[in-house]
């Protein structure tokens, strides 16, 4: 029995996810000075979150998700939180987590703990600081376990605020600038992609849906409220529709949603409904209506209605979202806000904002853009790959001429990022392999691989450099060298987490960057041949950093005499950090154990959309003439985990 | 006495064999500065457990020598490992697939594979791969990576080798690397304050390398799946990076180590093109044919590439065989084929250190000499003739003559350069690389055991020579030859068993009678080639000049080697008065190594067992002379089979190209016809002539001083230059390459800084501006509109004060005027 509603789950991903706030909250009352004591709260309330999180972890693994009668295992999402919020717009409080997000929500409440640990160095105004951070993380948990696109957009927004002001008010000396910089930046992204969820809103219709596809989104009445609990009388064959009329009167007035599993059901026509032609969607439906072409509109989902110039809404939403996305991710040519935001701020902000913050935007594309917009996705996948390719070069290429250690780790990331949207951006399951998704299930694991190995290496060198800023107070590499012996320890976990993130086998940069390849070949054989360049420049500026900083005879810059050892607090860091390094990279099936089954589900389900889509393709007038579309096929079966699941629409609401 | 399952115990054997030296490391890891106050335990720790390792590898060698696991059961599992014993390299023994028309029948109703098919050639029974798998990696539909084993005659073969040389070279370090015990100075490092650096030793930490490099090296040997032999061979990569930079105190060696990577890396790049286009190709990457989760055989490449192949043949011919499920809709494209071999090939290039990419491996010599030895030398540039030779069956003809030419090439370039280097350790480095071009031009020829036997037998004469430069080093304190000479009569162990090396590279030996280890496998691999050139005399006369040309020029520097240091008068009185004996330690391997050198190409007394016969007995098929074989009209129907085998057919064993081949007929001779005397017998003695002449050469010019060598560079001053830039490679890439490079990166920093973050701040100035405009309109009209009509009021009002003046009268008075005009207005109005 999934998980969903049930005290325990509500309790748990609250939990998680306001916990950091509340601790905020407490922090609030405290007492100015006590600097250490708030440090403590705030570490211990990270902690408490990653407890939760390594529980939900371990529930996952226990509970058969939604609809799971076929012998797969755990694909949707199994725990789930579902309340009414803003009942007139039906907007939910509904969490929940799948496969894709627990590993980033991991990741998250991991690095939390770690980036707490690394602020320890933060000496003023403590408790502002540490109330903003713990702001953040809950931003952060939120985005990767909200089901809802508003609560979504609500905790993007969050996660926005904090780090304005943690990178302008404890960064380095044009904090301003780049806190600014970042703002403007990602403000402009959610504005994008506040303009597609409104496009995507009022475009969409829970009527359409058909019952088990309801129930299987969790879209059903959010809770049995009063005047739904047998008030109205209704009659048995009505059921099915009881979801589209919760008041007599408004019947035929279309269901928006923000439910982000409805949405993808209506973005790729998934069940839908036979529609009575009272449902029309627009002219050409209602044409084709009339031409007596019935259950076309089944593979026209709502979100095909034609928008501007020809494309549809979803095009258009897609293409929206993707700004948005990539602006976060950050991806070539909207990235220049990275490297300031990065060299600004402080270090423990850092690793948040290059660990975490980053996956917003690749979890954005994997969670919302593909799976609501397919079409988008499918027409522009050149760009998609192309922006990735670009991203992934130009970034080593930027990397490669930096002096500044720090801004070096920034483009790096960049380069990195463009992995994961390269991986998630082949669209290689089309006619032309008989719509096998094998590759592209390869190059998107990757892709979500990628992202969390990206998390732990990035998270790592920042810390690494905040070590060296620390003692020294100078990121010139031109000023450095010879670290490895004045810091043996630094140096090994140093070498361990740089050549994690240059891919070298046997860690986990490795895996994410390989299978991305190896699957883009699928979807374009020069695109793959050209990002495997990336291979050289990756290890061209890694290791020229290494032998700069690391070997050498000896160090050469100023303050020498403060090169230290690391301590107990910088080594709980950083070792953690290496040691997952190491682990992920051998063993990288503890990640793919959760993540392949639901990305499997989310590429299948588009896979089989690409083969509706496809079908109707060769009509490509059918929007403006139907009559010539009567061969389509019409109403697919999903053949996924939901075909067959006994899971009544009542067993979802209670 | 209980049957012992093979099939469980080698892999088991050589699994711990593997698992030893990364315990050694692991603990090295953590306790090697707490070792180093202990002595030479670190050392002895890792020594033991690289002893271990050879011991489980020899004792698979001899159960897999004694008994192979030919034909005795069928696949199934094998305990907890979940590893499974398959007989079939290639096609056909494979349960589960249906039967397709290309498999012969024997009489008692069995499949006959493709390996037994050649071993009915050699006439010995030919084991088949003993594979399994480790643990999964990640799996996503058809595509599995895992970490699996493929044992065969090769991996024994090669984790004995690797095992031995590297046992050898470990006791040597305990030697040569003791001074690392203490604090070391570094003379070749200026410390800030004047004088040679002052430094901690590392010796706990060389022995961690060298142990993480064993089990890299043997992962690698045991891999049965692409990508798992990628993850090794960086992994390698990654031991040399750390080994070249042992000494990283110096720019030089930090220099040499990024350079070493980077270049690698750039023929890891083709690699894992290559895998691509296999991935796309045959949608696996696992070399044998591998149980999926059910127990069903899962096709590897070798299988998937020969059923295409089939098809493509059959197709041919008109009837398509039902084939297994085939990738991307059944489709088998040459270009692919090709794309994946050359990838696949393109990683050799660069850890071989083929022409190219042969650029680094001089450069590594910045490395402690018995890192030389082990890595640059023996074990990991080899991997890239390995990985070629563990492929081989997969190559397509014209790849292979790629490779020819390419090992050709760098056969040439290596023995060149060679002749006038000075530092006796770069002359080895270029004989090194010469040497591996010959590996790869036999292999590229068809000489699949000539080119390993030569792999094998240059690891231990190789080993030897690098050991014995690393002795004299040791003794003289320099690497420049011209400051040697006469250290014979200081060191003659050292001095004697470099002899021994020198004649084994050479090739010494009479021909049909007796030789070194060299001789052995040099007269294979010329033996090839000369097959090759009768076939294809257009190209292959071109290669078995240059082959020869090789042998002359490899005996004529190593005894210009060999005479420079031990020979002659002492060049530098201080030097030589210093110079000694290596202690036992580092003696007593070389004399292993010595006899090894001497005895390795050698039989088994009392048996006909030597390593020739041993690869010959494994020897694969090119899948697509198989295939053209048996399909393609005119080249050998299976009926011919027969007349093949006692080698009258001069048809068979021709590789003859498939339709729509993109290059002229590459025709790659069988090399079991290598073994006739009469193309055996000739070329046994021209190779016999080029080494003397080029041994007579050095001794009239270093040995007896007939010649004086300077006058030789005067005679062609600009051949020498050349020679001495090193063909001017590095200056090439450094401005072809290198510069762009940097230079590329500089402009993408230009490009965020001038155009995106300028516009970026332009939209942003642009914004600002835009508000300071509304802000002025507002100030100026909007504020003026209020503000003005404000100003009114308050004029109206100061205006209208006047009006207050207290007078009763006054009021009286406005008060009937306005009340008259209210009337006025009402009555006019309304």
């Amino acid at each position: 029995m999934p998980l969903e509603g049930s005290w325990e789950s509500t309790a748990l991903l609250t939990l998680i996810v306001f916990g950091p706030a509340i601790a905020a909250l407490g922090l609030l009352l405290a007492p100015k000075r006590r600097t250490r004591a708030i440090k403590l709260l705030s570490l211990s309330a990270t902690m408490v979150v990653l407890v939760g999180t390594g529980y939900l972890c371990f529930l996952l693994k226990q509970s058969p998700p939604i609809g799971q009668t076929d012998g797969m295992s755990a694909a949707g999402p199994a725990v789930v939180v579902r309340l009414p919020w803003i009942p007139a717009f039906g907007v939910e409080y509904f969490l929940g987590v799948d496969g894709i997000s627990l590993p980033l929500v991991l990741l998250t409440s991991f690095l939390s703990v770690l980036a707490m640990l690394a602020s320890w160095t933060i000496q003023r105004h403590e408790k502002a600081y540490c109330v903003l951070f713990l702001l953040l993380e809950t931003g952060l948990l939120g985005v990767f376990l909200a089901l809802d696109f508003f609560l979504f957009y609500v905790f993007w927004e969050v996660t926005l605020l904090p780090m304005y002001f943690l990178i302008g008010l404890w960064g380095g000396p044009r904090r301003e600038y780049a806190a600014v910089k970042f703002f403007l930046f990602t403000l402009a992204g959610s504005v994008l992609m506040l303009v597609a969820m409104l496009m995507l809103y009022f475009s969409s219709d829970l009527r359409l849906l058909s019952p088990s596809e309801l129930a299987a989104c969790h879209a059903g009445e959010a809770s049995p409220s009063e005047d739904d609990s047998g008030v109205e009388p209704r009659k048995p064959g009505e059921s099915s529709e009881r979801f589209g009329d919760t008041s007599a009167g408004s019947s035929d007035r279309p269901r928006h949603t923000f439910n982000l599993l409805a949405l993808a059901a209506l973005g790729q026509s998934r069940n839908l409904k036979q529609m009575p032609a009272s449902f029309a969607l627009g002219k050409a439906e209602s044409k084709e209506k009339s031409s007596g072409v019935e259950g076309q509109a089944a593979t026209l989902g709502p979100l095909d209605r034609p928008l501007l110039w020809g494309k549809s809404v979803q095009w258009w939403a897609f293409l929206l979202l993707l700004a948005g996305f990539l602006v976060k991710v950050p991806s070539v040519p909207v990235h220049t806000w990275l490297p300031d935001a990065h060299v600004e701020a402080p270090t423990p902000i850092s690793m948040l904002l290059a660990g975490v913050l980053l996956k917003m935007g690749g979890y954005g594309l994997l969670r919302i853009a593909y799976p609501i917009c397919p079409a988008g996705g499918y027409e522009l996948a050149w760009l998609v790959c192309g922006l990735g390719l670009v991203s992934m070069i130009y970034g080593a290429f930027a990397a490669l001429a930096q002096k500044d250690f720090k801004r070096l780790v920034a483009y790096s990331s960049v380069s990195h990022m463009g992995y994961v949207v390269l991986g998630l951006g082949v669209w290689s399951a089309t006619a032309a392999v008989g719509y096998r998704i094998d590759a592209w299930l390869m190059g998107s694991s990757g892709a979500l691989f990628q992202m969390i190995a990206h998390g732990i290496t990035s998270a790592g060198m920042f810390f690494l450099v905040g070590v060296i800023y620390d003692r020294v107070h100078h990121r010139d590499l031109d000023q450095m060298g010879g670290l490895l012996h004045r810091m043996p320890s630094f140096g090994a976990v140093s070498i361990v987490i740089f050549f994690g993130a240059m891919g070298l086998p046997g860690l986990c940069g490795f895996v994410g960057e390989v299978l991305v390849l190896l699957g883009a070949w699928h979807y374009s054989a020069w695109v793959a041949a050209v990002g495997a360049t990336v291979v050289i420049l990756t290890a061209g500026y890694i290791l020229w950093t290494i032998q700069r900083v690391y070997l050498g005879a000896e160090y050469r810059g100023p303050h020498p005499e403060a090169l230290e050892p690391m301590s107990c607090r910088e080594m709980a860091v950083a070792l953690p950090l290496a040691v997952l390094a190491v682990v992920l990279g051998v063993y990288p099936q503890t990640v793919f154990s959760y993540a392949e089954p639901s990305v499997r589900q989310t590429i299948q389900q588009l896979a089989d959309w690409t083969r509706r889509y496809e079908a109707a393709q060769p009509s490509a007038a059918n929007l403006a003439n139907p009559a010539s579309s009567e061969t389509q096929p019409v109403n697919f079966q999903q053949p996924s985990v939901f075909q067959n699941h006994s899971v009544t629409v009542a067993d979802v609401d209670r | 006495m209980p049957e012992i399952d093979v099939s469980k115990t080698i892999p088991m054997l050589l699994i711990w064999a593997w698992l030893l030296p990364l315990g050694a490391f692991g603990v090295l890891l953590f306790f090697a500065p707490w070792l180093d106050r202990r002595g030479r335990a670190a050392g002895w720790l890792a020594t033991g457990a690289v002893a271990g390792s050879f011991l489980l590898s020899l004792l698979a060698l001899g159960f897999w020598v004694a008994k192979g696991p030919t034909g005795a059961e069928p696949a199934g599992h094998s305990g907890q490992t979940a590893g499974v014993s398959s007989q079939t390299r290639a096609p056909s023994e494979n349960p589960t697939r249906p039967i397709t028309d290309h498999t012969v029948h024997q009489p008692d109703g069995r499949l006959e594979s493709i390996a037994e098919r050649a071993s009915h050639q050699s006439g010995l029974a030919r084991p088949g791969p003993i594979v399994g798998r480790l643990f999964s990696w990640a799996r996503f539909g058809r595509y599995e990576i895992s970490l699996t084993y493929y044992i065969d005659t090769l991996t024994v073969l090669m984790c004995m080798m690797v095992s031995l040389v590297a046992l050898c070279i470990h006791i040597y370090s305990l030697g040569y690397m003791a001074e690392e015990l203490h604090e070391v100075s570094d003379p070749l490092v200026q410390a800030a304050g004047g004088g040679p650096l002052r430094r901690p030793g590392r010796f706990g930490r060389f022995f961690q390398y060298l142990s993480l490099f064993v089990f890299s090296m043997l992962g690698l040997v045991l891999a049965g799946h692409l990508v798992m032999i990628f993850m090794f061979w960086e992994l390698v990569g990654l031991c040399s990076y750390f080994l070249i930079g042992f000494y990283r105190e110096r720019p030089s060696a930090q220099a040499a180590a990024m350079k070493a990577f980077v270049v690698n890396r750039v023929g890891d790049m083709g690699f894992l093109v290559g895998l691509m286009a296999l991935g796309g190709l045959v949608g696996t990457w696992s070399l044998g044919d591998m149980p999926d989760s059910l127990g069903q055989p899962v096709a590897g490449v070798f299988t998937q590439l020969h059923e295409l192949l089939v098809g493509q043949s059959a197709a041919a011919e008109g009837s398509l065989p039902s084939g297994l499920g085939m990738p991307s809709g059944g489709g088998f494209s040459r270009t692919l084929w090709i794309l994946a071999a050359v990838g696949i090939f393109c990683g050799c290039v660069g850890k071989s250190a083929q022409f190219p990419l042969h650029v680094w491996l001089p450069d590594a010599m910045e490395g402690p000499t018995p890192v030389s030895a082990l890595i640059h030398a023996a074990t990991m540039v080899a991997a890239g003739v390995y990985l070629v030779g563990r492929f081989y069956p997969a190559f397509p003809p014209e790849v292979l003559l790629v490779i020819a030419v390419v090992g050709t090439i760098t056969l040439l370039i290596g023995a060149t350069i060679a002749l006038v280097a000075t530092d006796i350790k770069r002359v080895l480095a270029y004989s090194t690389i010469s040497q591996l071009g010959y590996m790869m031009l036999g292999l590229g020829v068809g000489g699949w055991a000539a080119g390993l036997l030569h792999l094998v037998t240059h690891a231990f004469f190789k080993a030897l020579l690098f050991l014995c430069s690393g002795s004299v080093i040791h003794a003289v304190g320099t690497n420049e030859m011209p400051q040697m000479g006469a250290l014979r009569r200081k060191m003659p162990w050292t001095a004697w068993t470099m002899l021994v090396g020198c004649l084994a590279i050479a090739g010494a030996g009479l021909p049909g009678l007796v030789g070194l280890s060299g001789f052995y496998s040099k007269e294979a691999i010329l033996a090839q080639v000369y097959l090759f050139c009768r076939e294809q005399p257009a190209v292959g006369g071109w290669l078995f000049a240059a082959a020869l040309a090789g042998a002359g020029l490899t005996a004529f520097y190593m005894f210009r080697l060999w005479y420079m240091t031990f020979a002659g008068p002492p060049k530098d009185e201080h030097i030589f008065h210093h110079a000694h004996e290596s202690p036992p330690v580092m003696v007593g391997p070389l004399v292993v190594l010595a006899g090894l050198a001497i005895v390795a190409g050698w039989r088994v007394p009392g048996t006909s067992l030597s390593l020739q016969q041993l690869l010959d007995r494994d020897r694969p098929v090119l899948l697509a002379a198989e295939n053209a074989a048996r399909y393609l009209p005119g080249v050998g129907q299976p009926g011919d089979r027969t007349s093949a085998e006692s080698g009258t057919s001069a048809e068979y064993g021709k590789m003859q190209p498939l339709a729509g081949s993109p290059v002229w007929p590459v025709v790659i001779p069988e090399e079991h016809r290598s073994h006739d005397p009469g193309v055996a017998g000739p070329v046994g003695w021209m190779a016999f002539a080029a080494a003397l002449a080029g041994f007579l050469l050095a001794t009239a010019i270093y040995g007896m001083r007939k010649l004086a060598p300077e006058r030789i560079v005067q005679a062609a001053p600009a051949v020498y230059t050349f020679l001495k830039n090193k063909w001017y490679f590095d200056q090439l890439y450094e401005a072809a390459f290198v510069r762009p490079v940097l230079r590329l990166a500089d402009g993408t920093v230009d490009v965020d800084r001038q155009v995106l973050d300028r516009t970026a701040d332009g939209m942003a100035r642009g914004l600002i501006r835009l508000a300071r405009m509304e802000d002025w309109l507002d100030r100026r009209w909007v504020d003026a509109l209020f503000n003005r009509s404000a100003e009114a009021a308050y004029r109206l009002g100061l205006g209208l004060r006047r009006l207050q003046t207290g007078e009763l009268r006054q009021y009286v008075l406005w008060a009937v005027l306005g009340a008259v005009a209210i009337f006025v207005l009402v009555s006019l109005g309304w």
